[in-house]
């Protein structure tokens, strides 16, 4: 958790366009000095231009960037007391890891015997002593991972940028290289901006996340604000998994409750996550998980809303199942955790006449729907 | 980040530097004042000229004769090459290799005057025939560079489904590797045409008399003869290298969309 | 067992054609070059009987260290400037965007397609007394009316380098198409200048395009003969000229002979060193990729 709640980078109208496509449109952003701040957002959504301007590498055509509150964006990036780690690691591929990681130093005019001994001190930290004398074309992708994350820490620079630095990993190893950025981070304690389009890294690391969509930010908050409370459908959507729901409020009952029809499925009760009155239009975005299903009709409860549908699709995977479940032509996804009981009760079958049901707390209203972000939801296997 | 414009002015003015003096011989070509520097109007005269010197023809006949023979044997020859590189890792490959790669490097002057003397040693009467054999030593290691790098690239993977599917070796070869090579060895082909209808020191050293070919005779026309005329061969000579250039591009950009 | 034999046969049944040709006209008339330079010369342009020192005991005749001097220069002087120019050229062209490249690749390609001597040629009428531009240097008043601008060792070194930069860029393009970019971006992050970035990262980065590259301009530079014949004159002569002169002017082959075989020599020593390397690094390249 950051010590100190100051500013590190401030980002102020940036604007940055390729011809008449604007990559990024107009963002402004803050980033506290200390935290773990990622960039999230699929392919194309300006997330790795933005952090190019920070680096210095692309020039913003409008707006200004701020680190420790002085304007850089005009500074050339060797002039930038930012650091990168790219996508590929860009190591250099004629010269040594020790050679690679002191570059900075060198390039600084530091003295040699100051450099190697910094640059011990970091194959220490990365646990790459054995390895100093190799090329990068001789070790693995993890430890070249490592080096580029030695690389740029030697220069202590005042903010660390991370460019999809998993992307090349697989699965395995990722997990283990995001343990070991956590703890990395944790020793250095220097802001991190983070870039990925993969949600898991970004919500197991982040402090703050940034959901990025065409240019823009869509949201930015802690990772279980941007999870639990989606402020439009792209974020719900693009953030694990959900369904959609649109109706109208039909009553409201009270500060925290609401009445409202969902067209062919009838009246549910809702929780009232923004100002609504009678007549408001309702977009809801449940989440699959948040989901009960059984062939048993549920307890009854005043708080929760129930459905009766047929099961039409299940996949099987591992740590939870998921179920579509046709409601009156809707297709509702549902996962279910794997629990004790499940081996007591016969289990739910492709076909079978289902309940499926919910706590009103558990919808979520959007404030901001798009139809084409429906596009981004799973859709079962044909 | 602004980008240095050093290579863009470098560039240009490279590019400057290769075409300007190209194009004042092309239209100079058409100038009916003898005279480079001076514009004299339109004229093709020089063209009619050109077309009425029969030695220029001769050696084209020449010429043409050499580039088609030498092109066909160097394919063939530097094909086989290729695949004996491409397929097999072996003390005999490495000699091979150098035996194939060091032609590509060694000065025209230097294979010109070897092969000389050798003809001389053995007393072969110096004729188209001596030209053609040296055309083709020098173009075999092109074509078999060229058909090397298409190998490199090549998915043999096509060749396993070949097999699996029930092919011979000899049904691999003609119906699955000739065919999707076949843009890689022609393209090796055309440089072979085009090295051979460029040479002019090597056949320099190896013509006799009566097998002039189109650069000894332009050289002689360098030495001797009248600027226009020749300006008018350079320019249809340019006109087909450009069909040339053209149609290999052709050739290795089906490489990419295939 | 009987496979590992077939397979044998067959890999000297596709290699044997090229072999064969090449060792029969190239390998065996380049030994050929060696022998005949220890043999005499007859007053009738042939090669005579017996062996002898005579001939590469002329070689030290004062001419010689002049011209081989000369030749060594304008060569070393070619490859210098050639590459100086081709790596930004190559540099610009690896950067250009997708559509622009192969317009830029033809351009590049099209000049060394071109006839040898129409290049010359062009030049010649250039820097011909009534030329281009002689008329533009006069006009700015860079040259005397008198002054000749060919037949001198610049007009032979200009015409060099016209003549192989296509050679040089070629390589070197081929070599910076395959660059990662980002290794740049990289060096400036962590505090290089784009003048050290481009030293330190760039020119290392390329390095096997700028062997090849110098690589295939020094050694035909070092063998030219048409240039300096048509450009030179008699102060811009190579050895090229003094080979060919011994041919066709002297008709003395031995002494021709002695003299290509120190050009030999001074050519395929360096470039079989280069070919070893570069034969023994592919498959260690080919392991690396695939794993």
């Amino acid at each position: 958790m950051p010590s100190t709640m100051d500013t590190s980078i401030q980002i102020e109208g940036v604007t940055k366009r390729f011809g008449s496509f604007a990559a990024v449109d107009n963002v402004s952003a803050s980033i506290a000095r200390g935290e773990v701040f990622s960039l999230l957002g699929p392919s194309g959504c300006g997330k790795t231009t933005l952090l190019r301007m920070i680096a210095g590498f692309e020039q913003p055509d409008e707006g200004r960037i701020l680190l420790d509150g002085e304007d850089i964006t005009d500074l050339p990036p060797n002039r930038r007391k930012v650091n990168t780690i790219f996508q590929n690691y860009a190591l250099f591929p004629h010269m040594t890891v020790r050679d690679n990681i002191g570059y900075g130093l060198k390039v600084a005019g530091r003295a040699g015997a100051e450099i190697r001994s910094e640059v011990d001190r970091m194959l220490d930290l990365i646990q790459m002593g054995d390895h100093a004398g190799k090329k990068p074309s001789q070790i693995s992708g993890g430890q070249k991972q490592r080096v580029a994350i030695a690389r740029a820490l030697i220069n202590k620079p005042r903010v660390l940028l991370l460019d999809e630095p998993l992307a090349a990993l697989d699965l395995k190893l990722r997990q283990r290289m995001l343990i070991e950025l956590d703890n990395i981070h944790d020793e250095v304690g220097i802001t991190f901006l983070y870039v990925t389009h993969d949600q898991g890294e970004a919500m197991s690391l982040s402090d703050t996340i940034a959901v990025m969509n065409k240019g823009k930010i869509e949201q930015t908050g802690r990772p279980e604000q941007i999870y639990e409370a989606p402020r439009s459908s792209f974020v719900a959507a693009f953030i694990g998994d959900t369904n959609f729901f649109e109706g109208k409020v039909t009553a409201v009952l009270d500060d925290e409750y609401s009445r409202m029809t969902i067209e062919d499925l009838g009246e549910v009760l809702v929780f009232n996550d923004k100002r609504i009155q009678v007549g408001s239009p309702v977009h809801l975005s449940l989440r699959p998980e948040k989901f009960r299903i059984s062939r048993e009709s549920p307890p009854e409860n005043g708080r929760t809303n129930r459905l009766e549908g047929v099961v039409e699709d299940i996949v099987y995977l591992g740590s939870h199942t998921r179920y579509w479940v046709n409601v009156k032509d809707y297709r509702i996804a549902v996962t279910q955790q794997h629990g004790r009981f499940l081996l007591d009760e016969k289990p739910v079958a492709w076909n079978d006449r289902v309940f499926v049901w919910w706590h009103a707390d558990d919808g979520f209203m959007l404030e901001q729907y798009r139809e084409d972000d429906e596009e981004l939801l799973t859709s079962p296997g044909e | 980040m602004k980008r240095s414009r050093i290579p863009l002015y470098t560039t240009l003015v490279c590019l400057l530097f290769f075409y300007l003096p190209i194009i004042i011989l092309i239209v100079n070509s058409f100038n009916k004042s003898r005279f480079g520097s001076v514009w004299g109007g339109f004229s093709l005269r020089w063209y009619q000229k050109l077309m009425e010197n029969r030695d220029v023809w001769f050696a084209l006949k020449n010429t043409a004769i050499i580039a088609v023979s030498a092109t066909i044997v160097s394919m063939v020859l530097g094909t086989l090459a290729a695949f004996a590189l491409h397929r097999y890792r072996s003390r005999l490959q490495n000699a091979h290799y150098t035996l194939v790669y060091t032609p590509l490097v060694v000065p025209d002057i230097l294979m010109g005057m070897s092969l000389l003397l050798l003809f001389v040693q053995v007393k072969v009467q110096l004729s188209l025939f001596t030209i053609f054999l040296a055309h083709v030593t020098f173009c075999i290691s092109y074509v078999a560079m060229v058909v090397l790098a298409r190998l490199q690239d090549f998915d043999f993977s096509v060749v396993e489904a070949a097999r699996d599917l029930g092919a011979s070796t000899r049904q691999v070869v003609t119906g699955v590797l000739l065919p999707l090579l076949a843009p890689g060895i022609l393209a090796g082909g055309l440089l072979a045409f085009t090295l051979s209808i460029d040479d002019f020191v090597i056949t320099f050293f190896v013509a006799g008399p009566g097998s002039t070919t189109l650069p000894i005779q332009i050289y002689s026309m360098i030495k001797h003869g009248s600027p226009p005329v020749i300006n008018a061969l350079s320019t249809i000579l340019l006109a087909v290298t450009f069909v040339m250039v053209w149609l290999s591009q052709r050739l290795t950009e089906e490489k990419t969309t295939s | 067992m009987a496979d590992r034999t077939s397979e044998r046969k067959q890999e000297w049944l596709i290699s044997a054609p090229s072999m064969v040709w090449l060792t029969v006209l190239f390998l065996a008339p380049t030994l050929l070059v060696f022998a005949i330079s220890f043999r005499p010369s007859t007053p009738f342009g042939g090669v005579g009987e017996g062996w002898t020192l005579q001939t590469i005991r002329e070689l030290a005749n004062p001419n010689y260290p002049a011209i081989i001097w000369r030749t060594v220069w304008l060569s070393l002087a070619t490859t210098v400037i050639c590459l100086g120019l081709a790596v930004p050229c190559a540099y610009f062209m690896a950067r250009a965007r997708a559509r622009w490249k192969p317009v830029l690749l033809m351009l590049v390609i099209i000049p060394f397609w071109t006839n040898f001597l129409i290049r010359i040629f062009a030049w010649k009428v250039l820097l011909h007394p009534e030329g281009l531009v002689k008329k533009l240097l006069l006009a700015v008043g860079l040259v005397e009316p008198r002054d000749i601008l060919m037949y001198n060792e610049n007009a032979v070194l200009l015409v060099l380098v016209y003549s192989y930069l296509s050679f040089a860029i070629l390589p070197i393009y081929a070599a910076a198409e395959k660059f990662d970019f980002s290794l740049l971006e990289a060096a400036m992050d962590l505090g290089a200048t784009r003048l050290r970035a481009f030293l330190q990262v760039f020119l290392p980065g390329i390095s096997r395009g700028l062997i090849t590259a110098a690589l295939v301009v020094f050694i035909p530079a070092l063998g030219s003969y048409v240039i300096p014949d048509l450009m030179g004159g008699p102060s811009g002569e190579m050895i090229g000229n003094k080979i060919a002169q011994r041919v066709f002017v002297d008709r003395n082959l031995p002494h021709a002979s002695a003299l290509a075989a120190v050009l030999t020599l001074a050519v395929v020593v360096p470039m079989v060193a280069v070919i070893f390397l570069q034969r023994q690094k592919k498959p260690a390249r080919a392991k690396e990729a695939g794993g």
